[in-house]
């Protein structure tokens, strides 16, 4: 039989104090917001019932006929994402480069990576308001705003992935006597080409949903129609262009989520007698 | 834990689903209150067998008995509470290392304990006990409070058998628990589940791949070799060519732990 | 007894030809670019003549954003503590639901393969839709004020935790919960006790990145009328009040980089 009781003392349990403290104060700050917030409680109920009857105009049926458009508009927002990725990805490359450690001057770096916060920082809609007065209320607009909004992000992603590329390979290439351009073609660029390409597809994913919503704002695309029937109060049309907007956008995100990781992982090993 | 368990397989077979066939027909009988090691290579189907006594792995032919419970046709709830029963310990340990040993060791109260008391996690008094007592009993009761992750490699091992104690089991199993500890800390180990073993005349399986451990601390000794079973005895007359006999080559240094330093 | 002058020539093993897949991916990636540079089948109208000819214009408008007219800030603080509101609430909200939908989301701590199935589709479609269109059709649904804000933002922090988190759950290894298992605990035991806590700084951080991104969102959403400072920003750029534009969005600025400190700050602590 085995003893139930135990004869040493216990010892104590640890402080618990700093985390209570932080717990209640994170509650009070969410219960403050809440409590400020001027929501009309007693609505609420009825939301459940009302997005329900919504839910049942917009997809029981959704309604086929400007089908054909749809998908014309949405090739047109896919245009955009796709041109704005790559205007954004040939930018922010070269400029990601100069401004990771090693590449070039302090001051350099330290300008381009503050440029790069500060785009960061500002919402794609107000950067396509800004484009809005120099190339109007088009798709190019979208694809330009794309383009320079993602440079921020994407700049950052270049030089930290740059920062973090091996630099053991890099070593070696400059024991052998490499310049810093042999260093750049042969240890940095194989190293960090993939997650380049791998960076340049996702912001081409970012960019399908960002497009939709600059073209709410005017740009053009699969937005402006939803703007449009949204404010007709047309809840089948709106019902079909969300199944039109959340098929491509996982379609896309499944392809290019594939390509992305074949890019990772690398191709698989094949057989040198069956390429010849 | 009013009495220990027996444990007796009975032309057991389990083959994997791509095809591996990792027990051959294996029937075994092991008494309530033996200390088993159950010695072979990696791939000889050691992990294996244990893993069938709880149902961590099914069984694809034959029928498995431990104490008055049949594993095989056990499911869902009475398989939990089946396991209840049957304390096992790891080579990896299996801690969960952000936890502190006090949670980590009430692991072993799960099957003991209704699910609202761990949604709002208040243990009940016994649990509390009996997870101390369990503690105390292998000599880690000043840690109680510690991370899982800050322990050391035999540190950890003792908290995973006072989780295991704290089933208030009626059988211990052990899959390689001591392969990641080095000999000083193997040696304590293995006494520990020795002493279990006598102290409270709990049955004990115990999965070993080290010739002199096997030798040294437990009485019963069953050999496995590509799923079957090659030897069947006392672990003291166990010799060398018994051993070449269940690894299917020379002994190597690797085969011995060494002393305890 | 000649040394030979010259190695003998060796033949080397073949070269693996993927000059034919490279050219494939290019070709495929050019069309795709011409394609989308074709307006009439649908595709993006490059003007370069129009920014030559419109330059000034925008030109003029960064030059007024330059100037920006701190007077008005007075007039920004009740919509911006809006803004701050929705996008504390809608994290906290979206932080609690998230616990569940993501352990069912990942393999280790849901065995069940048609439910883990059934919300990472719920998951992925809630992601595939744009946090402003979600806005818009609420405003329509609820009408306008913070609540659409609030919903649309729980949404959208949602999509993002259960995905990256369950992805990491699903990446990593779990040890403990072999034995949870071994000592006959249920799978609802193990997440709870074990699971959770071990996880739980990947929930933080997440928490923490989505309280972030609400700020920068909940900024815009004002556009369509679902609450924060969104709505007078646009209200403005009607106007023309391009003074007030700029000073609005530095103090968007300012916010956004402020709780981006902080949310860096805490998220190292609990690394």
């Amino acid at each position: 039989m085995n003893a139930m009781t135990f004869t040493s003392p216990v010892p104590r349990r640890p402080s618990r104090l700093w985390p209570t403290i932080f717990t209640v104060l994170a509650a009070l700050v969410i219960l403050i917001a809440v409590g400020g917030l001027q929501i009309s409680w007693a609505d609420v109920p009825k939301i459940p019932e009302n997005v329900a009857k919504y839910l049942g105009l917009m997809f029981a049926p959704p309604s086929w006929e400007k089908l054909p458009r749809a998908l014309l508009e949405m090739w047109r927002s896919v245009s955009m994402a796709w041109l704005g990725a790559i205007l954004c990805v040939v930018v922010s490359i070269p400029l990601g480069i100069l401004a990771a450690r090693g590449v070039g001057p302090a001051w350099l770096r330290v300008a381009l990576r503050g440029i790069f916060a500060v785009i960061r920082a500002v919402p794609e809609v107000i950067i396509a308001l800004i484009l809005l007065t120099v190339t109007g209320l088009t798709p190019f607009t979208g694809m330009l705003a794309l383009g320079i909004a993602g440079i921020g992000t994407q700049g950052k992603w270049v030089y930290e992935a740059i920062e973090s590329a091996e630099a053991g390979a890099a070593e070696a290439v400059r024991a052998a006597g490499g310049t810093t351009a042999e260093v750049t073609r042969w240890a940095l660029w194989p190293a960090v080409a993939p997650v380049l390409m791998s960076f340049a597809l996702y912001r081409f994913e970012i960019n399908i949903r960002t497009s939709a919503i600059l073209g709410m704002v005017g740009a053009g695309g699969i937005g402006s129609m939803l703007t449009n029937y949204t404010q007709f109060r047309e809840w089948d049309t709106v019902g079909m262009l969300l199944i039109v907007v959340v098929v491509v956008t996982m379609l896309i995100d499944m392809i290019s989520g594939a390509v992305r990781r074949r890019i990772m992982e690398g191709a698989r090993p094949r057989d040198l007698a069956r390429s010849a | 834990m009013d009495t220990a368990w027996h444990v007796e397989l009975d032309r057991v077979s389990v083959t994997y689903p791509n095809g591996t066939r990792a027990l051959k027909d294996v029937s075994l009988r092991i008494d309530a209150g033996e200390m088993v090691s159950i010695v072979g290579l990696s791939g000889s189907g050691k992990s294996t067998l244990i893993r069938t006594i709880n149902g961590l792995v099914r069984a694809t032919d034959g029928t498995i008995a431990v104490g008055p419970h049949e594993v095989t046709s056990l499911h869902g709830r009475a398989l939990r509470e089946l396991r209840g029963h049957i304390g096992m310990i790891f080579q990896g340990f299996n801690l969960a290392e952000r936890t502190d040993v006090y949670r980590n060791v009430l692991v072993g109260r799960f099957a003991h304990s209704p699910a609202w008391r761990n949604l709002l996690g208040i243990p009940s008094a016994q649990d509390r006990d009996v997870a101390l007592a369990a503690l105390e009993s292998v000599g880690m009761l000043e840690k109680v409070w510690a991370r899982g992750g800050a322990l050391s490699g035999g540190q950890k091992q003792r908290v995973a058998i006072a989780r295991a104690l704290s089933q208030e089991p009626s059988i211990m199993l052990a899959d390689e628990p001591v392969a990641s500890l080095d000999p000083p800390t193997a040696h304590a180990v293995m006494s520990d589940l020795r002493r279990i073993n006598q102290e409270r005349g709990l049955t004990v399986m115990v999965n070993i791949h080290l010739m002199d451990l096997a030798r040294q601390y437990t009485t019963r000794m069953i050999g496995l070799r590509a799923g079957e079973v090659v030897y069947d005895g006392p672990a003291k007359d166990a010799t060398d060519a018994d051993f070449e006999q269940i690894y299917g080559r020379p002994i190597q240094v690797r085969d011995q732990l060494g002393a305890a330093g | 007894m000649t040394a030979p002058a010259v190695a003998p020539r060796r033949e080397l093993p073949p070269k693996p030809r993927n000059i034919l897949r490279v050219a494939l991916i290019v070709t495929v990636l050019v069309t795709l670019t011409v394609a989308a540079c074709t307006p009439a089948i649908g595709g993006v109208e490059i003007d370069l003549a129009s920014i030559s000819k419109h330059w000034a214009n925008g030109a003029k408008k960064l030059g007024q954003m330059m100037q920006p007219n701190f007077a008005f800030l007075p007039r920004t603080v009740a919509p911006m503590l809006e803004t701050l509101q929705m996008a504390v609430v809608g994290a906290a909200i979206a932080a609690a639901i998230s616990v569940p939908l993501t352990l069912w989301a990942a393999k280790p701590t849901n065995a069940n393969s048609v439910t883990r199935g059934v919300v990472r589709t719920a998951v992925n479609v809630v992601r595939a839709v744009p946090d402003l269109v979600y806005a818009s059709v609420l405003v329509a649904m609820v009408g306008v004020g913070v609540l659409p804000g609030l919903i649309t933002l729980v949404l959208f922090d949602l999509g993002i935790i259960v995905k990256l988190v369950s992805e990491a759950i699903d990446s990593a290894d779990h040890g403990y919960m072999e034995a949870g298992r071994a000592a006959g605990g249920s799978q609802f035991q193990i997440n709870r006790v074990t699971a959770l806590p071990q996880t739980l700084p990947l929930f933080a951080n997440q928490w923490l990145y989505t309280l972030e991104l609400n700020v920068r969102i909940s900024a815009i959403l004002g556009f369509v009328g679902a609450g924060g400072i969104g709505r007078i920003l646009d209200e403005r750029r009607n106007f023309y009040a391009y003074g007030d534009v700029s000073v609005i969005i530095l103090e968007i600025l300012v916010v956004v980089v402020l709780i981006e400190v902080l949310s860096n700050a805490l998220r190292k602590r609990l690394a």
